[in-house]
């Protein structure tokens, strides 16, 4: 469903990505992992349009869509949940549900759509009239998975949803994952609590320094030496 | 005398809300301070005096001088603005710093430097009085259409959809994009807005004056900048906040200022605005914003 090939990211002078090559089928959950400053979030960023890559290529259902604008990468289904939440601080939650899916959706579709992810996510039918920036740091994260799949994706990029949670959090966030997995939804999962990360996904690619040093199933990382020693502790 | 004044002072802070409010939508969204806003309020002002030396009704002259803003600030941001998406702030203000001496020229020698008189409806001089007060209809109306105008605009801005992703994109552009929103339509809309704005402000001005001048937006619009520094810029509330109360500091110097001290009273006002932001440096009420792009 999504390839990217070869993809090359620079800051300026500075090239955060040397090498990145990766697949995602549909349906799977792929998770990219690696240590702080690997250049996971500056692949998602390129991949949803947020930065130019240097070179290479994105593809998504076998359309290149490299160097196309954020939004028009949004259209074609594919949604970012940028690490840091981001959702609008000073616009309540009904505002950020409603903007994330205003320009995909019919405004009948869109009640629907918000409908099913108050079921989805309770908590934010409770704070529905709250601001945003008056969430707690867990809230704010289900609020900005809500306000992605507002525009019923077809694939979501998650930038670290655990960082900054309580453990408890951080394990309703994973069935959340699950569940999304199930009605369907491709997901590329970025995180840095790899343990977690390999609990769930089918297949992972390990990043470091910008370039690719692993990848394979779940099942084989979490055995390799590599990932023990370096990512698991173990 | 004192209801006078008083009537006075917030017509002028009307206008100066109005304009500064302009300047702050642009600048909430793109990070530009729009020098040329002060030559849409001088188009609209000549595109006036244009439609009624055609002869045509007042209410509709008013329509499209006030269309005219809008437009011209759209055509602005594509023509100027668009191409330089992504520069830096400081080419940005040069760009407006060009368009603003451009448009400055055009009018001096495509019209005239010299003030061209705006045959106003008489009734817009007229006064009406109860019992001992006689109140100017001129600043009367302008009164009513500034307050209306930022009515509509609140009400935009929160009602509708394209509204509320505005007051989204001035906290973080790029989250709306990744929305599906497109940049341009959100841009475009600021410019919009920015013009009617300052189109309606000229029609104000204009109707206290009765007359256009090539420079004719450089004072009003020098004026709502400070009042959009001093409310906090990019702040929505902040700039209505600013422009009511540079425009009452104003009228008030204006009337209590002893002969010999008067012509200082734009040095006085400068230096209550240095002090309200070595108090206040984010201004009155600070703009919210997490990211620009
Ligand atoms: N906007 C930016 N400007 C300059 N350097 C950046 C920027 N964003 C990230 N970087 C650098 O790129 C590298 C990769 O960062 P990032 O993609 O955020 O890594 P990760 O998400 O894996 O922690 C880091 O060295 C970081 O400092
Ligand atoms: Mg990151």
């Amino acid at each position: 469903m999504l390839s990217v090939e070869a993809l090359k990211i620079r800051y300026g002078e500075v090239e955060a990505v040397r090498r990145v090559d990766l697949a995602v089928d549909s349906g799977e959950i792929i998770a990219l992992v690696g240590a702080n400053g690997a250049g996971k979030s500056s692949t998602l960023s390129a991949i949803a349009g947020l930065v130019p890559a240097a070179s290479g290529k994105v593809i998504f259902d076998g359309a290149d869509i490299t160097g196309l604008a954020p939004e028009a990468i949004a259209r074609k289904g594919v949604a970012l949940v940028p690490e840091g939440r981001r959702i609008f601080a000073s616009l309540t939650v009904a505002d950020n549900l409603r903007l994330g899916g205003a320009v995909h959706l019919t405004p009948p579709e869109a009640r629907a759509r918000e409908e099913e992810m108050l079921e989805l996510f309770p908590i934010l039918r409770r704070y529905h009239r709250a601001k945003g920036g008056n969430l707690s740091g867990g809230e704010q994260q289900m609020l900005a998975i809500a306000r992605a799949l507002m525009s019923k994706p077809r694939m979501v990029l998650l930038d670290e949803p655990s960082l900054g949670l309580a453990p408890q959090l951080i394990d309703t966030v994973f069935d959340l994952i699950a569940e999304l997995r199930r009605t369907g939804l491709t997901i590329l999962l970025v995180e840095q609590n790899v343990a977690l990360a390999l609990e769930i996904a089918d297949r992972a690619v390990v990043l470091a320094n910008g370039e690719v040093v692993l990848s394979g199933t779940a099942k084989e990382l979490a055995s390799s030496d590599l990932v023990r020693q370096a990512y698991l502790g173990a | 005398m004192i209801a006078q004044q008083i009537i006075n002072a917030v017509s002028l802070g009307g206008v100066y809300a109005l304009l500064a409010l302009g300047l702050a939508i642009v600048f909430s969204i793109v990070g530009l301070i729009n020098f040329a806003h002060g030559e849409l309020m001088t188009l609209s002002g000549y595109a006036l005096l244009a439609c009624l030396v055609f002869g045509l009704p007042f209410p509709l002259a008013v329509l499209v001088a006030v269309s005219c803003g809008a437009l011209a600030a759209v055509a602005m941001e594509r023509v100027a603005f668009r191409p330089m998406r992504g520069a830096s702030v400081t080419s940005l203000l040069l760009t407006s710093f060009a368009v603003s001496s451009l448009l400055k020229v055009v009018f001096q020698n495509g019209i005239s430097a010299r003030p061209q008189a705006v045959a106003m409806p008489g009734w817009m001089t007229g006064a009406f009085s109860f019992g001992d007060f006689t109140i100017g209809v001129g600043p009367s109306i302008s009164i009513v259409v500034s307050a209306l105008a930022l009515i509509a605009l609140e009400l935009f801005l929160r009602r509708t959809v394209t509204g509320t992703a505005m007051r989204a994109a001035a906290e973080d552009f790029n989250v709306v994009r990744l929305m599906g929103i497109p940049a341009s339509r959100i841009i475009a809309t600021a410019f919009l807005l920015s013009g009617l704005l300052a189109g309606l402000a000229a029609m104000l001005w204009v109707a206290q004056r009765a007359s256009v001048d090539p420079l004719m937006g450089f004072t009003p619009v020098l004026k709502a900048f400070i009042a959009a520094v001093v409310g906090g810029l990019g702040s929505l509330p902040g700039a209505v906040a600013g422009g009511f109360l540079l425009g009452i500091i104003e009228v008030l110097l204006q009337a209590t200022l002893p002969g010999a001290v008067a012509p200082y009273r734009d040095a006085i006002v400068l230096s209550g605005v240095i002090a309200v932001l070595l108090i206040r440096p984010q201004g009155l009420i600070p703009a919210v914003r997490a990211q620009r792009s």
